[in-house]
């Protein structure tokens, strides 16, 4: 090697030197962090063990129109175990009290909880689970268990509060009451109306207050108050009726589990105010059951068929193309327009028919020729009365999701127009609407040409001060001239009370009903996919309507049935007659009476006995043992009187007519 | 020689003394850091400090086998060992468990030996054994080359196993290189090259750059070796392109959490929105140890008294971050203590190895020495936020078995060599 000495020297103490220099550095290091910047790293140390903690504020209760509970926050609780904290005499003295208790309370056998706890001690598991999302009557009997009674400290008891929301009425207008999900990604799911007034009303503004860190995992208020208060969110009172949503809920599963359907909605909306006393939204899942998936009723837009016939006529009769009286030929019940037939579900067709029977048979031929003969030279026209009565408005909802209605128009470039528009918007088809926007217009024909807005919400409460009430809201006061009203009144109550009616099947002699059946053809384009829509619109009693309500179930199995009398029919049914039966239209006093008849007869009875039998038994058996008993008591002899059970006196020991004497033992059986 | 007569004297009790010195306060300082409770059970293996008494116990045992062996074996067997060393750590890709992200453990029955741990000795050895050997000229590139690749393989393997504080650990044979006379042109190298690296990063490449050009006119200006033409157009080049190259290497190459690292240490990050989200991040662990070592004060807040540490504030203390415990309960003095002890102990294997006559000896010595230098430069400087902040033990004084036991070797096959020395005489 060509090294020198003293080259080797300097190197050695170039080498000796960085690890002396480091040495060096880290003292003076050491000198700073402790002295010079002492005091930054002391103020650090207080400050960064001092956090503001969120108190989240309490979310806003969802109320039916009657009070009934919708959706609330309840709080949950999940109870672990710091297995180290307890000291070992601690431990191993109530462990076996401890899990004999959790035994009780789970179910579990004490032995293996026991072996559980103790792996855990040895597994140093500072954080077992004893109970996940229990109640607090729940929460507050395992907190009192042996060990854990002594808390955090001496106990090693963890309890974590959560708060769940809740639906007491299960998952009944779910979609619609709605409820707030946030996934993995940070993604917010808001449907219905706890989304929709969620931020708003039910939430309310969070709370804050500092904490310090006492050791690991240890936090103390800082103060006694709060440095924010937290500001409860407010209640939201629906329109909904439970009792009206149950049966409406019920009825539709009904007849989706029946007809094997893909999936349908029901909506009950007041006449008068527009406010929905119901929607149901069932889809079927894979495994065939129905629950509420997506909220239907609002957001889903689709060809309306038949009950579109409605809206045409309306404009007919209001630009007096034709009247109801006016007769019209089916022609065999076939009509081509450029090649396209429409034709009519009656094999042959109807005859020469009245515009009104045209209606009522749900005749497509006859209401196709009806307008196309009204209309076919100035479609615009049609189009602008349809414009005039809000149909092509969307309802300006609170809840997402809504669609704009599709109406053809051939001023408009992309206008969906065509040469057979006209003729196929006549019986529904090229028109898009949803469930809800169809009910309001049928509504509207209910309400004498007064168009609502329907309405899911009444007001916003605060405890019992309203913060924000809901009106109703007209949207049309008049859609067309009375007269028209009138005339389609009459069709839609004739297509329920007619015996040709499409809707007769619907007729019950006690209450009347109005409205008209909706069979329309779905993925027509391909033969192999086409698949119907059964709908029914109405109101109901047809005089001085009180409730409208629209049926639409999608897809259900051709070979049971498709038409919308026959599946969407009855649901719209058994939701009118359930009103009208729960609706009392005159104060029955009868069936008062009737129970003071029984009250009365039991005293003249009592009554009669007591005046006729002074010193001689009596015949007790079918009388209450209470009178019974005052009976005897009463008699001019002193009795022992036993009785054994309670009710109605089956018998006596002492048989009727028999001489009483002083100090007997009458012994009565009852049940 | 006049030190050690006597046979039971040959060994070198001053390094003896300064490693017990050493692994005992660092036991006090895990028992401290890990404890939970007020009823310590001493022995208690299911706890760090109960394991780490019986690792002790164990050291001595293998103390008195490093010394029985005979020291020609190190020389002899060197090679070897350093091949076996090398096929653990290619074996942990498939039998490694992963351990915190890092796959460098194995696991047999319940416990977890860390190969590198012992790699690092095996180098050492390897070392020593080629540079130590008549054919091996340090000034030849050729041999140069054949060094880089001895420690270049265990570097790479550790690497891969996640283990970036293991890696740096073979970066520090460059002291033992620079001492057998590796040419002065590296250091200068490797120094620009960190000085360059941190400008660009801290001020960005084309102040970097700039700087350079002045620095090369000033140079032809004052001194007067002046550089050849090309020369400085090389230099200048190198400087531009290294400027540029590190930014592309810290944003596209460095993992996240490396990047965000560097961009603490170098205070790039100006954002306090960030800043403060940094210090409850990754950060964390610095800002708590830090606070540990401001709360002691001169003298310490006292065995088992600091509430940083005995309130767990401090995450990993008992390992990597056990010189916080040291900073809170024993303070200044005792922080300096420990420094002062690290200081002696590697001056005075620098000094024995010097002593040696045998040149393996003395390349291992500076092996050993370097490699304790490291840990404790890195380990010390992270804690206290010297630089940034890569994981490495603090030797003899960190909780670990497979540690404490590598440093045992490391050192006593030192101590042994160093006995040997008088024997030959």
């Amino acid at each position: 090697m060509a090294v020198d000495d003293k080259n080797i020297l300097n190197r050695l103490y170039f080498v000796a030197g960085c690890m002396f220099i480091f040495g060096i550095a880290v003292v003076f290091k050491l000198l700073s962090i402790q002295f010079l910047q002492g005091e930054k790293y002391k103020a650090l140390a207080t400050e960064r063990v001092v956090k503001d903690v969120v108190i989240p504020a309490n979310r806003g209760n969802v109320y039916s129109v009657h009070g009934n509970l919708l959706a609330t926050s309840i709080p949950r609780y999940d109870i672990r175990f710091d297995a180290l904290t307890p000291s070992s005499v601690r431990f191993e003295k109530y462990v076996k009290p401890l899990c004999d208790s959790l035994s009780l309370y789970t179910g579990k056998a004490s032995h293996t909880l026991e072996k559980d706890l103790r792996r855990a001690r040895i597994n140093r598991n500072r954080y077992y689970l004893l109970a996940r999302n229990i109640g607090y009557s729940d929460y507050m009997r395992i907190r009192n268990f042996p060990l854990l009674s002594l808390g955090a400290f001496k106990g090693g008891l963890i309890v974590e509060q959560t708060t769940k929301r809740e639906h007491p009425m299960g998952g009944i207008a779910q979609r619609t009451i709605g409820y707030e999900r946030i996934d993995d990604q940070g993604n917010i799911t808001r449907p219905g109306i706890d989304g929709a007034f969620g931020v708003k009303y039910l939430r309310g503004v969070d709370g804050q207050r500092k904490k310090q860190q006492i050791g690991k995992g240890q936090w103390k208020p800082l103060s006694d108050a709060n440095e924010i208060e937290p500001k409860d969110g407010y209640d939201v009172y629906t329109t909904i009726d439970v009792n009206i949503q149950d049966i409406a809920h019920h009825a539709l599963l009904e007849q989706l589990e029946k007809y094997r359907a893909d999936h349908g909605c029901v909506v009950v909306m007041e006449t008068k105010t527009g406010e929905i006393r119901a929607i149901s939204n069932l889809g079927r899942n894979k495994n065939g059951h129905y629950y509420e998936r997506l909220n239907y009723a609002v957001g889903e837009s689709h060809e309306s068929g038949s009950t579109f016939k409605l809206m045409a006529l309306a404009a007919a009769f209001e630009d007096k193309v034709v009247d109801t009286s006016d007769v019209v030929d089916t022609e065999k019940g076939v009509l081509s327009f450029y090649g396209k037939k429409v034709r009519d579900s009656k094999r042959g067709g109807y005859g020469k028919i009245t515009v009104s029977k045209a209606f009522e048979v749900s005749s497509n031929t006859g209401i196709v020729k009806v307008i196309d003969q009204g209309y076919r030279k100035q479609p615009e026209k049609f189009i602008d009365r349809l414009y005039e009565m809000n149909l092509n408005d969307s309802l300006s909802l609170p809840i997402i999701g809504e669609p704009v209605p599709i109406i053809p128009d051939p001023r408009v470039k992309n206008g969906r127009w065509s040469g057979i528009a006209l003729q196929w918007m006549a019986y529904g088809y090229g028109v898009s609407f949803t469930p809800l926007q169809t009910l309001t217009f049928y509504n509207a024909v209910a309400n004498d040409g007064v168009m609502v807005r329907p309405r899911f919400l009444r007001e916003v409460k605060e405890f019992d001060k309203v913060v924000e009430p809901f009106e109703r809201v007209v949207i049309n006061e008049q859609i067309c001239s009375k007269e028209t009203i009138g005339k389609l009144q009459a069709l839609l109550k004739n297509v329920v009370e007619k015996d040709h009616g499409t809707g007769h099947r619907l007729y019950a002699k006690n209450f009347s009903m109005a409205g008209k059946t909706g069979t329309c053809q779905k993925d027509y384009r391909d033969k192999e996919k086409l698949n119907y829509i059964s709908s029914f619109a109405g109101y109901f009693p047809a005089e001085n309507p009180k409730y409208s309500c629209i049926v639409v179930i999608h897809e259900p199995e051709k070979g049971i049935g498709y038409y919308g009398a026959d599946v969407s029919g009855p649901v719209f049914k058994r939701v009118a007659k359930k009103i009208y039966t729960d609706t009392p239209l005159v104060d029955e006093v009868a069936s008062l009476e009737v129970q003071a008849v029984d009250v009365n007869e039991d005293y003249e009875n009592f009554y009669h006995t007591a005046q006729t039998y002074k010193t001689i038994m009596p015949n007790l058996i079918g009388m209450p043992a209470m009178d019974a008993i005052v009976l005897l008591e009463n008699m001019q002899v002193d009795l022992n009187v036993k009785l054994e059970g309670h009710g109605i006196v089956k018998a006596q020991s002492i048989n009727k007519n028999k001489k009483l004497k002083s100090n007997q033992t009458v012994v009565l059986r009852a049940s | 020689m006049v030190r050690n007569t006597n046979r039971h004297f040959k060994f070198d009790w001053i390094t003896i003394l300064l490693f017990f010195l050493l692994v005992g306060f660092g036991y006090l300082n895990i028992l401290s850091a890990s404890h939970t409770g007020t009823d310590i059970n001493y022995f208690d293996i299911t706890q760090p400090f109960g394991k780490q008494l019986i690792f002790i116990f164990l050291t001595f045992g293998l103390i008195v086998l490093l010394l029985a062996i005979d020291a020609k074996f190190y020389e002899r067997f060197s090679s070897i060992i350093y091949i076996v060393a090398m096929l653990s750590l290619v074996g942990l890709f498939v039998f490694g468990k992963n351990v915190n992200g890092a796959t460098s453990w194995y696991a047999i029955g319940g416990m977890t030996i860390q190969p590198s741990e012992f790699a690092k000795m095996a180098t050492a050895l390897a070392i020593a054994k080629y540079v130590s050997d008549l054919n091996t000229n340090i000034k030849s590139f050729k041999d140069q080359l054949q060094i880089f690749i001895i420690l270049i393989i265990p570097a790479i393997l550790v690497l891969l196993q996640n283990d970036t504080g293991s890696t740096l650990v073979y970066a520090s044979f460059f002291f033992v290189l620079y001492r057998e006379g590796l040419p002065k042109f590296y250091l200068t190298i490797g120094i620009s090259l960190i000085i360059v690296s941190i400008l660009a990063l801290k001020f960005g490449a084309i102040i970097t750059s700039v700087t350079g050009l002045v620095f090369l006119v000033a140079y032809h200006f004052l001194s007067k070796k002046k550089l050849k033409i090309f020369e400085s157009i090389f230099i200048l080049l190198a400087v531009v392109s290294i400027s540029f190259g590190i930014k592309f290497f810290y944003q596209s190459i460095l993992q996240p959490h490396q990047r965000d690292r560097i961009s603490l240490w170098l205070r790039l990050e100006k954002d306090p929105a960030k800043l403060e989200k940094m210090k409850q991040t990754f950060a964390y662990n610095l800002n708590e140890s830090e606070k540990a070592i401001s709360s002691g004060g001169v003298t310490g807040r006292g065995f088992m008294e600091g509430t940083r540490t005995t309130g767990k504030f401090v995450p990993e203390q008992h390992t990597d971050y056990i010189f916080s415990t040291v900073g809170e309960e024993w303070g200044f003095l005792g922080s300096s203590f420990v420094v002062l002890v690290f200081v002696l102990l590697l001056l005075r294997i620098l000094h024995l190895a010097e002593l040696q006559k045998s040149q393996f000896s003395r390349v291992y010595g500076y092996g050993v020495a370097s490699i304790i230098f490291i840990h404790f430069f890195i380990n010390i400087g992270m804690v206290m936020g010297i630089i940034p902040t890569i994981g490495i033990p603090l030797p003899l004084f960190s909780y670990g078995g497979s540690g404490l036991w590598a440093f045992t070797i490391l050192i006593f096959i030192f101590i042994k060599l160093d006995s040997n020395r008088i024997n030959e005489w």
